[in-house]
């Protein structure tokens, strides 16, 4: 691996390249004239700090100054944003790391380039470099002047904005300002003049002061240069409008004043505590937690592995010590003369025994299969950055503010506090507007590119490739006493394609795994919170108290997304919803994880989803090519089993470790009571931010979380538990609920039994659908019963309720689709419907009628046809599964049925799939109109080179990210262009949607939940409550349905789509418009009618 | 001597006058009228010549042994009356089976009625119905030998088969991959007397990955070389099998390179022998192939491993548009160039220790350091087998910093043939790799 290498495979690495070269020819040539204007430029010890001040300023400026006014439509916009952040960011890492020089050449160079490039260049897309490059080139200016204290030059910067067209912005006035504030004998008129300046540009005061970010004592000093003129100024802050305007929601904003929310048994003093420790772990930004493995006994030969682990451990660190600080050296002294980005800065924000700590870390976690060069070097680029920007935010003072801020925060949420009537939110943004002075919460910091984190992590891999030795006699010294590396580059191929891949050596692996260390090291926002999470007030600054976390998940390296959010101004109710459903906080279920660790500790169990140990793994058979006893065949054979015992096992390997994981994090905080932030993707789902352990998880996580709050059962709690149980083992899907309550009553000897004798009963839990689940229902049923008055039993249970298929059911609800809509629970009905049996039934009449008149495959099938094999397809059909994947899933079904003949299932899924799609169609009428008619829109918008945009009726800006990327080379230059992928764009749309409204109906559910006072969490589209309040929330859960569906969607749709695509004609080639002026009126016309 | 003459005749003709299809049909209709046999000797025109050089090998040799017909199988699935009877007329007149002569020569029909039948065809593929361009293939694949049987792939409105068999074939198998052609030429087996034979198989699909159940014209290549009588040969028989066809557009090269696997292997097709391909693959994937050491952009793995088992030679090239696309491209095809490539396997390629069981070995070696071309090569010997590098590279007689693209294909195997020797690079980790990296991955 070297970094060269790595620019050629990852995408986006050129963009900037290709300005750095242009740039750099130029510079050549007019270099030297230019040094010698700036040559004064170099500091004095005395005038560093100074300006490293004004320096940081600048910089966190030239986003304000810079941001590109459209939304990144085309190529050349995403990537001259790109430029500018990419530049940003090294601008940043330079300040930050003490690197003025650095940072003033970078600069200085950039002015070269632009007045150079005015006139010179002639490439396509230079008309937008240069605007950029202009406005770059007003900041250096400003830095520079501002160094040599010369206030009187300020004015001669304005005309030089001035005489390059610009107007200088919020962020240029708020610099001006401060550096007269610090200037102690500034004279008023020169403020006065600045201000009088500002006013005709449009700009006030109070602005700076609301929309500005302030590090350390900045704002300070802006509100001390204001004094001077007007001694008793004070920043008029307007309360931003906080009641939000949809119809959807307004209702809710309205009632909010009574709504209260509390965690009903915190103390504050408590809060205050939990919060200290979450600020502990953060500023760790690791954290080193006890392997569940940890309680195995230790072998001889454990100890021995152990102790040789450690030992070279110590080594390596030395060598990639020494390895990190020569290559550093080289960086630094051959990059001096060099204006292009490079990495010598960003490899200067830590400790060097920082960046080793993060090296050695991703050792210890690597597959023995190895991991994509890729995927590991983003793991240690975004290790550096997040320890990065909590070592900004410590330099920027902000732990003091932030704790303040918190702990008067902990008054809306604990106990023993008087109430507010306020959401999180809001309180949180009243609290920080109280305590303005000081630096900023949300700071400016650029967040890096996407290929600045994979060179910097390559940079990272490529050291530890090179460097780390292991001796080769270490285990056998029968072998040579070579040094040989530790970690391979190589490659793997998948279809004609190379991917990078780093592979550990097998001896590293043997040492690991003989070793089973009892420690596990995470990234600290593993971890699930401590404290609850800091609600998210703008979609910059949420969710953990330090380390960076991004609102929307998005595809790595999309920025059209942020821009976008950025953008918008109607997000309140959406990170409302985020922040309740983060608000919920939780306990381990003790007695079940104690039982699913002995399993686990044990030989696993496949049936019961507890990964078996490796130990259990199916021996690999010996092959040895050259042996000449074999015949071919035999050996094609034993080569054919050692292939397939070497997947097996990597398989098991990864499954395992992912579960160990999962337990050990539920081991550690089995005590605790803890916290899951979220935020969601494009669509607008929500995740819980911690990547392994939490709710969405599998059976057994979910099994052993329950709610940290507990609240008695209530007259009916008992019976949900029941429904819920049955429910979880996946019987009676056809009854009614009251059926499903008589079906639970009848098994109560099994419930006791099982909650009683888990492992030794009669075990029946184990065949349930969601073994784990069902176990643990069972025991709170057991505890329930026994208690004196079962109706005052206190449970922390989660009782779920599912939607029953909830993309079918928002087609049928968009359509008025009556059939569609009883079948999927719509409609009023005695018994729940379920829409997978009525097509299964329906695919039946079909089949029997093509069996009766002859065709054999339907008389094959006799018999066959269940709602099991038809229920995936259906589920995914409204979310784009097309005829290919849901033959897949079919045929996936008919194999795991024994009786079936095997050589009937390609035909047979074939038949089915069609049967299926058919009988949909039959079922669902409007369904179909509907989807073909977001299919069409989402094929002409992309044609006409557009991604596709919309707006949930929550008012969340939705983006689809797809582009393909395709490499070009242009004059012996490597351009990537990122093309619209049109077929993606247009496939995806319809289920997009649908999400989008599934993810809307969620938050609207959770808001009123909210203001209801339930404790609510959701996985998509299964809802989890208290068995208390399991009544209130279905009615919550009906009523936002109905409410969202009353919302002219479709229409409203339509008309967004109509003014966004078909204003701009100039932009649409003609034959489009006509057409998609005719599809989006299609629903101009339609009212509501549910 | 005298044939040789011909031929480099023939092909400056040939690009002399490499028009398109239209304007060659009017000549080709004058040439093939009934009484046109007769009228071969008018001079001048192009196809002449060519016509006198295949009558001439044709009637040079009348009394050839026929074809070997080593135990036909007794459980053919599919016996087809004629088939029977082929065999048992082959055994009957062993020996007097007369070569189609001028009197009973086959009409290869109209080009227009052959596009528009071409145009049946629902996979997007090429086909021959330029019949002079049909003879031009047949010739490089010297139909007269009668030790060998020609497999035809994809034969289409079978322009091509008739071809080769009125250039004097003894034995032609017609691979029918889609079954709208299938009829007309079953018929033409039917008529005649055992020099063609249909089978519904997709050359290009044989061997499948999956497992499951296998529908026409998907096949295994044991089925189909034992019902057509072709038993096992060592690697250094000569060649009783070559393969003529296009290789298909959007896959040639997944295609290729499974063929190059299992050819190393010595599975599928290799299992029968050298089996030699003659292939219509498109100019930039030749490119690929036949790209030498100091191109560092086309030398890859791909062409390395090809050069190593094969002797590559480019037959023909012809325009792209000579060809008929079976259907309207939704896609623009860039206009380029089809070359007529042969791939004759080695004869001596397992004779210096290289065995089908360790050239997985040998596979994955040169994928993994064609990888990166512009490396040394010490570098990398030396990250598989420390401090072994130059050992190795001085008993290559290699210089020390030579470069990965710039090492010879000959040169990669003996190198390889050198480690496998060495106990050092036994060890390593590399031999353990096929088992994680599979081939399998290697193609889609």
């Amino acid at each position: 691996v070297d970094v060269q290498h790595a620019k050629v495979q990852f995408v986006n690495a050129h963009s900037s390249g290709k300005v750095k070269v242009t740039m750099k020819k130029d510079l050549n040539k007019k270099k030297k004239d230019h040094a010698g204007i700036f040559a004064t430029a170099t500091s004095t010890p005395a005038e560093v700090e100074k300006l490293q001040k004004s320096l940081g300023q600048t910089v966190s400026q030239l986003t304000s100054l810079s941001n590109p006014e459209r939304l990144q439509e085309d190529n050349g916009e995403i990537e001259s944003g790109e430029t500018q952040q990419n530049i940003r960011s090294y601008l940043e890492a330079c300040v930050f790391a003490g690197h003025i020089e650095k940072a003033h050449q970078m600069l200085l160079s950039l002015i070269v380039t632009c007045s150079l490039g005015a006139n010179k260049h002639s490439r396509v897309n230079t008309g937008i470099k240069c605007k950029w490059n202009l406005r770059l080139m007003i900041l250096p200016c400003l830095s520079f002047f501002f160094l040599q204290g010369a206030l009187n030059q300020i004015g001669r910067v304005f005309i030089m904005l001035e005489d390059a067209g610009l107007k200088p912005n919020l962020g240029s006035y708020c610099y001006a300002l401060e550096c007269m504030g610090r200037n102690p004998d500034c004279s008023p008129k020169t403020i006065i003049r600045c201000l009088n300046q500002m006013e005709e540009d449009g700009l006030s005061v109070d602005d700076v002061f609301s929309q500005c970010s302030f590090r350390e004592d900045e704002r300070d000093m802006v509100l001390k240069a204001m004094h001077i003129v007007e001694p008793d100024y004070q920043p008029r802050l307007s309360m931003t409008t906080d009641g939000c305007s949809l119809p959807l929601v307004e209702d809710f904003y309205k009632q909010v004043l009574q709504a209260r929310f509390k965690l009903h048994h915190i103390l504050q003093m408590d809060l205050q505590e939990r919060f200290k420790r979450q600020l502990s772990i953060e500023e760790a930004s690791t954290i080193t937690i006890d392997s569940v493995e940890a309680s195995k006994p230790i072998t001889k030969n454990m100890a021995r592995m152990r102790q040789l682990l450690a030992d070279q451990r110590a080594q390596w660190q030395k060598i990639l010590l020494q390895a990190l600080r020569e290559s550093k050296m080289i960086l630094a002294n051959t990059n001096t003369k060099d204006y292009r980005l490079n990495l010598y800065p960003y490899l200067c924000l830590l400790e060097d025994k920082d960046y080793v700590d993060i090296m050695i870390q991703s050792i210890a976690n690597m597959s023995p299969s190895g991991e994509s060069l890729k995927v590991l070097a983003k793991d240690l680029g975004n290790r550096v950055y997040t320890k990065y920007c909590v070592r900004q935010k410590h330099q920027n003072q902000i732990l003091e503010k932030l704790g303040n801020i918190y702990n008067a925060y902990t008054e809306l949420l604990a106990k023993d506090t008087k109430e507010f009537g306020l959401l999180p939110r809001e309180h949180w943004c009243q609290l920080e507007k109280e305590q303005s002075s000081g630096p900023t919460l949300e700071g400016g910091e650029t967040n890096w590119l996407y290929s600045v984190t994979l060179e910097l992590g390559t940079y990272m891999v490529d050291l530890m490739v090179k460097s780390l030795k292991i001796s080769g006699d270490i285990l056998n010294p029968a072998y040579d006493k070579k040094l040989i590396p530790i970690l391979y580059h190589m490659y793997a191929f998948r279809s004609t394609r190379q991917i990078g891949f780093i592979k550990p050596h097998p001896i590293l692996t043997q040492i690991q795994q003989e070793a089973m260390e009892t420690k596990l090291t995470f990234d600290s926002y593993v971890m699930p919170m401590l404290c609850p999470p800091v609600p998210w007030s703008s979609i910059k600054f949420g969710a953990y108290l330090l380390t960076p976390t991004k609102l929307m998940r998005t595809v790595e390296g999309a920025t059209q997304h942020d821009t976008l959010l950025e953008k918008c101004q109607t997000l309140h109710p959406v990170l409302d919803s985020l922040n309740q459903l983060g608000n919920c906080a939780w306990k381990i279920n003790k007695p079940l994880l104690d039982i699913i660790i002995s399993i686990f500790n044990d030989r696993g169990s496949d049936k019961l989803d507890i990964p078996p140990p490796l130990s259990e793994a199916p021996k690999m058979p010996h092959f040895n090519p050259q042996d000449p006893t074999l015949t071919s065949s035999e050996k094609a054979h034993l080569k054919r089993e050692a292939v397939n015992a070497r997947r097996k096992y990597s398989e098991m390997y990864s499954l395992r470790m992912s579960s160990l994981y999962k337990l050990s994090i539920a081991n550690h905080m089995r005590d605790e009571i803890f916290w899951f932030p979220h935020s969601m993707d494009f669509r607008g789902r929500t995740y819980p931010c911690p990547p392994y352990f939490n709710h969405l998880g599998s059976d057994v996580a979910r099994a052993i979380l329950v709610f940290a709050e507990g609240k008695p059962l209530g007259p009916k709690g008992l019976d949900w538990l029941k429904i819920h149980l049955v429910n979880l083992t996946g019987l009676k899907k056809r009854e009614s609920l009251q059926g499903r309550l008589e079906y639970a009553n009848t098994i109560m000897e099994d419930i006791l039994d099982a909650a009683d004798n888990p492992l030794n009963g009669n075990k029946w839990w184990m065949n349930a659908d969601e073994p784990w689940q069902a176990l643990a229902c069972c025991t709170e049923i057991a505890n329930a019963v026994r208690s004196p008055d079962p109706t005052q039993f206190i449970s922390h249970f989660p009782v779920h309720q599912d939607g029953s298929c909830n993309g079918l059911q928002h087609y049928a609800a968009l359509g008025r689709d009556v059939i569609g809509a009883t079948s999927v629970n719509l409609m009023p009905c005695e018994v729940p419907q379920d829409v997978y049996s009525g097509v299964a039934q329906q695919v039946e009449e079909f089949r029997a009628r093509d069996a009766a008149s002859g065709m054999k495959i339907a008389q094959v099938l006799e018999g066959f046809i269940s709602r099991k094999v038809v229920k995936q397809t259906v589920m995914t059909v409204v979310y784009g599964v097309t005829r290919y994947g849901g033959r897949l899933q079919i045929e996936k079904r008919l194999k795991e049925i024994d009786e079936f003949p095997k050589e009937h299932v390609w035909d047979a899924s074939h038949y089915l799939v069609r049967l299926v799609f058919s009988g949909l169609k039959e079922m669902f009428t409007g369904t179909r109109e509907i989807q073909d008619w977001l299919t069409e829109s989402a094929r002409l918008i992309s044609k006409s080179g557009h991604t596709v945009e919309w707006l949930t009726p929550l008012g969340l800006p939705v983006v689809q990210p797809y582009r393909r990327t395709r490499h070009q080379v242009v004059s012996l230059i490597l351009r990537v262009l990122k093309i619209i992928d049109t077929v993606k764009q247009k496939n995806a749309f319809p289920p997009n949607f649908i999400h989008s409204l599934d993810s809307t109906h969620m938050m609207l559910t959770a808001l009123h939940c909210y203001s209801a006072g339930l404790t609510f969490v959701s996985v998509h589209d299964c809802f989890w409550t208290h068995a208390l309040t399991v009544d209130t929330m279905n009615k919550v859960c009906r009523e936002q349905f109905v409410n969202l569906h009353s919302q002219p969607i479709l229409k409203e749709l339509s008309k967004f789509l109509l003014e966004k695509y078909c204003d701009g004609l100039t932009r649409l080639r003609l034959g489009y418009s006509h057409h998609l002026t005719v599809f989006f009126s299609l629903w101009d016309n339609w009212t509501p009618s549910l | 001597m005298s044939t040789q003459i011909c031929r480099v005749v023939e092909v400056l003709m040939r690009s002399a006058c490499c028009q398109t299809i239209r304007s060659r049909s009017c000549l080709h209709k004058a040439v093939l009228a009934p009484g046109a046999v007769s009228g071969l000797c008018a001079p001048g025109a192009p196809m002449l010549h060519r016509r006198a050089y295949s009558l001439d090998t044709l009637s040079s040799g009348p009394g050839r042994p026929s074809p070997n017909l080593q135990q036909p199988s007794a459980e053919r699935t599919s016996p087809s009356s004629s088939l029977t009877h082929r065999n048992l007329s082959a055994v009957a007149v062993q020996g007097q089976r007369r070569p189609l002569c001028r009197y009973d020569f086959l009409d290869v029909g109209e080009v227009e009625e052959n596009i528009r039948r071409a145009h049946a065809c629902k996979k997007l593929r090429h086909f021959i119905v330029d019949p002079d361009l049909a003879k031009l293939v047949a010739q490089h694949l010297e139909p007269e030998d009668a030790k060998t049987v020609i497999l035809e792939c994809e034969p289409g409105p079978g322009v091509l088969t008739r071809t080769l068999l009125n250039a004097g074939a003894q034995r032609v198998v017609a691979l029918v991959g889609d079954g709208a052609f299938l009829k007309d030429l079953q018929e033409l087996e039917n008529r005649l007397d055992g020099q063609l034979e249909v089978v519904h198989c997709d050359f290009f699909k044989l061997d499948p990955m999956g497992t499951g159940i296998l529908k026409a014209p998907t096949m295994y290549s044991d089925k189909l070389f034992n019902d057509l009588g072709i038993s096992e040969a060592s690697w250094t028989d000569d060649i009783q099998v070559k393969v003529v066809g296009i290789l298909p557009h959007s896959e040639e090269r997944s295609k290729m390179l499974k063929m190059v696997y299992a050819l190393f292997e010595r599975l599928s097709v290799y299992r029968y022998g050298r089996v030699e391909l003659n292939l219509f693959i498109s100019e930039k994937e030749y490119l690929k192939l036949a790209a030498r050491p100091g191109d560092m952009m086309n030398y890859r793995a791909y062409g390395v491993l090809w050069q190593m088992a094969c002797d590559i030679e480019l037959l023909h090239k012809e325009p792209w548009d000579s060809f008929v696309l079976s259907r309207k491209c939704t896609r623009r095809v860039k206009p380029s160039n089809l070359c007529l490539v042969r791939l004759r396997p080695r004869a001596d390629l397992f004779s210096g220790g290289l065995t089908p069981s360790n050239a997985p070995t040998l596979m994955m070696m040169v994928k993994q350091l064609l990888a990166k071309r512009k490396a040394k090569l010490i570098d990398r010997l030396n990250l598989w087998c420390p401090d072994s590098g130059s050992k190795l590279i001085s008993e290559m007689g290699m210089q020390e910093d030579i470069l990965i693209g710039h090492v010879y294909p000959e040169e990669y195997l003996r190198l390889f043939q050198l480690m496998d020797k060495s106990q050092e690079f036994t060890q390593s980790w590399l031999y353990e790799e096929i088992l994680e990296n599979t081939q399998r991955d290697g193609w889609a």
